[in-house]
């Protein structure tokens, strides 16, 4: 069996075979999920060391034809951006599996939909057709709403409800399905203009390559598609559902919320909206890169003042893909690297945060900050994560995070100098969070009522930790591999935006202008 | 005379003969399982229609009606609905009460009127099978007399529907004296070679007619309130059969019985309404405390979908309706039986009752979850597909506007959708007592439920089948 279709098929099989299992047999349901999501791990390990950067493109490619009179076809590939996010997916969702052990009520249901999620996600970054990218999109999305409403919390503040739980998970629903209708309408605007009669990314790309949509067009519907997905990504200021969605979710659900299905707007952004609208994004992304700054100061500077544990990671996630979105519109190779690098470190860091925010708040029952302090002596293994995932998040040296910022600010410092040193800041802003965070949960007086807290003892407890850990290590100390991989894919892209922008490399910032005058004058020839 | 064309519906007649003299000599002990000879009669008059379609005869009745492949999918669908209406009504004698033959008589002219609406190439036929199928709505509305919202149901359903037929009737009259004829092709021939203004507002007016079956603004008043007080299985037929029948004999008229000179005149008129109702539909839904009135108001919005499709005026257009109406048949009657089921159980339709449903019967809440899922158009569900089509038809024609329109409207209708959830899943259950379908139902719930899944994520064959049968 093709190895992508085994990825994606293995989650989806577990959930199938959970509705036939009975209910009150926990772990059999959870013995069922674990393999499932280990199957996909395993997949997603072996095509990532098959995935071969030489040769570049798209790789492992399964194509059937499903809807032969729209052009629709069942495709999935991946290229190098592709086949990293896959490799993400998996180990926070092997993780988030794992951490959802210490989910008690209503078992079967839960791992459903865990699953159906898990599956949504596979989908979207394996999909080579536009039809199925949207339908996995949007699949991925609903789950969210049941795993968030029933298995959540409410966000209290000294007692007092904040948020509930059903207000934030039907905020995010209600957002994100918003934002995919209007990327729907762009896409379907997309592939009736295209006028190939063809769903199928590569197809189109090839079409557009020899016979571009006029920039009359690109400029209206690149805007759709960048908010719409901007909306998931979370790009400035449409991020308010994120943290408060983060904050009530259950943590192995904020694992992959934050994890992994933050990283499907940007990624979409990059694979469809540049992609294939190369003139609408050369106009639209120094737009998009003062928005990311939006992003990370004010989320930055929201997470300094949270007392919620959630909220403090939720506004920092919304901070950190501030710099992935600002390494994608500086469309040079480096920052476009650095993107999705930090798409895959940012990944497990938050995951790794989340989960052990999770299990704090398992042993004391709650998250507000001025009721924590002096865990450290209770949990010393949890507490270690905890400095761990501080560090990375503040990006020293060591962990990916570090390579990735690194690339981001490297990339992009001769075309949007100002916003980088913005995202300097930013890191800056990240740290005193951070720090705060640890300080304030950790370290301290320890507190009588917290004797009595359990820290993660048996090897399966840590295995989730110790996975994303070392992911985040491993990366971080030797980046090479995953950048090459990383490279194949974005490398390449750049290189048919600059092609399609038809000048040379140049600052898109200061140029757009210039560029699409210069693409004017060609237009007029 | 080509009897044998007429075989389906002569079939449905004889069945009338069956159910009316099964009444008269049944003990009235009895008429408890007349819905088996109901569920037989559905099944004979399938059998027919497959012997029918594979035999390939289409001819036309003096050309007043068309047996072509179009109306044959629709008959199809029409028979599906009209047999889970009868699972429905099964699952609801205790509400109904007696006289439950009459009830059964009355569905099968209901079913007389539908078949024959899917086959019209005349408007005196259209006028036939129209009122065939209100007035047994008109009585099956208001079926259970001693309850008041019902009896108010079938008054207002009354006498907005005469109103209805009324303007169809003057439409058809003015188009007569327009062209000098009734039947489709010739008043098309005739308004092609410079129609009088008062053959432009004869069709104004039929469609008018028309659009008062498919609930499209403005003529949905009636819906809310004859959806909340009508027999809920009345209900399913009003929002499944009666709209579907509604849009076919728009699809006839529009493609048949007009020029193609004018189609641009009509499909701006269709594609505003198409805005309006789904916008009514979907926004009016959101306040609704009763799940039949929050159905009624989310069959307005889809109305408004089935509008978008035949306002892009091409045979893509029809083929995502046609899709559309299908996807719409499993997942509302699967949203529709599970309502029945409920309101048999607790005896009522307040939304506040639906709250912990998960908890009381996993079964229920999982069908009505994907069914709502599905309405809304969630994928991998039915629904999805169909709301793709028809909005890539649009796209087609070049109405951004109406896209956009549609698209929102996605999201709108799911936060209602989501609304209803959120009580059967998220919220505590409003009494402990469990709810058990019986299996007949359970069976039905889960063929319609794998009906949603299969026609969302399988679409090929489905669509070939639309496309051999798409009309002009």
């Amino acid at each position: 069996m093709p190895i992508l279709l085994a990825i994606l098929l293995a989650p989806a099989a577990g959930a199938l075979i959970l509705c036939a299992v009975d209910e009150r047999r926990h772990a059999l349901v959870r013995r069922i999920a674990v393999s499932a999501a280990s199957l996909s791990l395993a997949g997603a390990l072996l095509a990532a060391f098959t995935f071969d950067p030489a040769l570049g493109g798209y790789q492992h490619e399964v194509s059937v034809p499903w809807i032969r009179s729209l052009g629709i076809g069942f495709h999935l590939g991946v290229d190098g951006i592709g086949a990293a996010l896959v490799l993400l997916h998996a180990l926070c969702a092997f993780a988030g599996v794992l951490i959802s052990y210490a989910i008690r009520e209503r078992v079967k249901e839960y791992y459903v939909f865990y699953l159906l999620l898990i599956t949504g996600v596979f989908g979207v970054f394996t999909s080579l057709d536009l039809f199925f990218f949207y339908f996995f999109y949007e699949m991925a999305v609903i789950p969210m709403y049941p795993l968030i409403g029933i298995w959540g919390s409410d966000v209290k503040e000294q007692g007092v409800v904040r948020f509930s739980k059903e207000y934030a998970t039907m905020k995010l629903t209600i957002y994100l399905t918003l934002g995919a209708v209007v990327a729907l309408t762009g896409l379907l605007w997309l592939y009736t203009s295209a006028g190939a009669g063809t769903f199928d990314l590569p197809e189109l790309q090839r079409r557009f390559a020899s016979q571009p949509l006029p920039a009359s067009l690109q400029r209206w519907i690149f805007p759709l598609l960048a908010v719409g997905f901007g909306v998931i990504a979370p790009l400035w200021p449409f991020h308010s559902w994120s943290p408060i969605g983060h904050a009530a979710a259950p943590s192995a659900v904020s694992m992959l919320h934050a994890g992994v299905l933050m990283k499907l707007g940007s990624y979409a952004i990059i694979r469809i909206a540049m992609e294939l609208l190369p003139l609408g994004a050369s106009e639209w992304l120094p737009w998009i890169a003062a928005l990311c700054v939006m992003n990370i100061l004010y989320g930055g500077l929201v997470a300094m003042a949270q007392k919620d544990l959630k909220l403090v990671i939720g506004y920092s996630s919304s901070s950190h893909m501030g710099y992935v979105l600002l390494g994608i519109a500086c469309l040079t190779p480096l920052a476009l690297n650095g993107a999705v690098a930090l798409m895959f470190a940012h990944g497990l860091m938050t995951a790794l945060a989340f989960a052990l925010v999770g299990h704090v708040y398992d042993q004391t029952h709650t998250r507000y900050l001025p009721d924590l302090g002096g865990l450290a002596a209770q949990l010393p293994f949890i507490a270690a994560c905890g400095v761990i995932a501080a560090m990375a998040s503040s990006g020293l040296p060591g962990f990916a995070n570090f390579v990735a910022e690194l690339l981001i600010f490297l990339g992009g410092w001769d075309v949007y100098p100002v916003q980088i040193v913005c995202g300097v800041l930013g890191v800056v802003i990240t740290a005193v969070y951070m720090l705060r965070f640890v300080r304030g949960t950790f370290f301290g007086e320890p507190k009588r009522v917290f004797a009595h807290v359990r820290d993660a003892v048996t090897p399966f407890e840590r295995l989730p930790y110790v996975v994303l850990i070392t992911a985040l290590l491993v990366v971080g100390c030797w980046p090479g591999p995953l950048l090459r991989i990383i490279d194949a894919g974005s490398r390449p892209l750049i290189e048919r935006m600059t092609l399609a922008l038809s000048g040379p490399p140049a600052r898109p910032a200061a140029v757009s202008a210039q560029t699409t005058a210069t693409v004017r004058v060609e237009e007029r020839r | 005379m080509h009897w044998h064309l007429l075989s389906v519906e002569l079939t449905v007649c004889g069945w009338i003969l069956v159910l009316l003299a099964a009444d008269s000599f049944l003990p009235s002990r009895r008429s408890t399982s007349l819905w088996r000879l109901a569920i037989a009669g559905v099944a004979v008059c399938t059998g027919v229609l497959l012997w029918q379609r594979s035999s390939g005869q289409m001819g036309g009745f003096q050309d007043m009606l068309r047996f072509d492949a179009f109306s044959s999918y629709f008959r199809g669908l029409f028979l599906l609905a009209t047999a889970v209406v009868i699972v429905m009504t099964r699952a609801f004698h205790r509400t109904l009460g007696a006289n439950l033959a009459a009830f059964y008589l009355l569905l099968f002219t209901a079913l007389l009127g539908m078949l024959i609406l899917a086959s019209v190439t005349d408007l005196l036929m259209l006028f036939l099978g129209l009122e065939l199928l209100t007035f047994s709505l008109y009585i099956m509305a208001a079926y259970l007399k001693t309850d008041a919202r019902s009896v108010e149901a079938g008054m207002k359903y009354l006498i907005l529907g005469s109103v209805s037929s009324g303007f169809l009737v003057y439409g058809i009259a003015l188009l007569y004296g327009a062209s000098g004829s009734t039947n489709f092709s010739a008043v098309a021939a005739s308004l092609g070679e410079g129609a009088a203004p008062a053959a432009h507002a004869g069709l104004l007016l039929v469609l008018a007619g028309l659009g008062f079956k498919v609930a499209a603004v403005p003529f949905h008043l009636w819906v809310p309130d004859v959806y909340e007080g009508a027999p809920t299985p009345v209900v399913a037929l009003l929002s499944v059969g009666s709209k579907m029948a509604g849009i076919v004999a728009m699809v006839r008229v529009l493609f048949g019985a007009l020029p193609p000179a004018s189609q641009g005149a009509w499909t701006e008129v269709l594609a505003v309404l198409s805005a309006m109702t789904m916008c009514y539909g979907n926004l009016g839904a959101i306040p609704q405390r009763n799940i039949k009135r929050l159905l009624g108001y989310s069959s307005i919005g889809h109305a408004g979908y089935l509008l978008m499709g035949l306002s892009s005026g091409s045979r893509m257009g029809v083929e995502a309706v046609s899709y559309y109406l299908l996807a719409y048949l499993f997942s509302n009657l699967a949203v529709f039986l599970v309502v029945v089921v409920v309101s048999e159980a607790i005896g009522s339709d307040l939304l506040d009752d639906y709250r912990g449903l998960s908890r009381r019967s996993g079964w229920l809440a999982a069908a009505m979850f994907i069914g709502m899922l599905s309405l809304s158009g969630v994928p991998p569900l039915a629904g999805f597909v169909g709301k793709l089509l028809v909005l890539l038809s649009a796209a087609e024609t070049g109405r951004l506007w109406l896209l956009a329109v549609g698209a929102v409207n996605v999201a709108i209708s799911l936060y209602y959708y989501l609304l209803v959830v959120k009580r059967m899943y998220l919220e505590a259950p409003a009494a402990a007592s469990p709810i058990r379908p019986d299996p007949l139902t359970k069976i039905v719930l889960a063929v319609l439920v794998l009906g949603i899944l299969a026609v969302g994520t399988v679409q090929e064959p489905f669509l070939q089948l639309i496309a051999s049968s798409s009309i002009p």
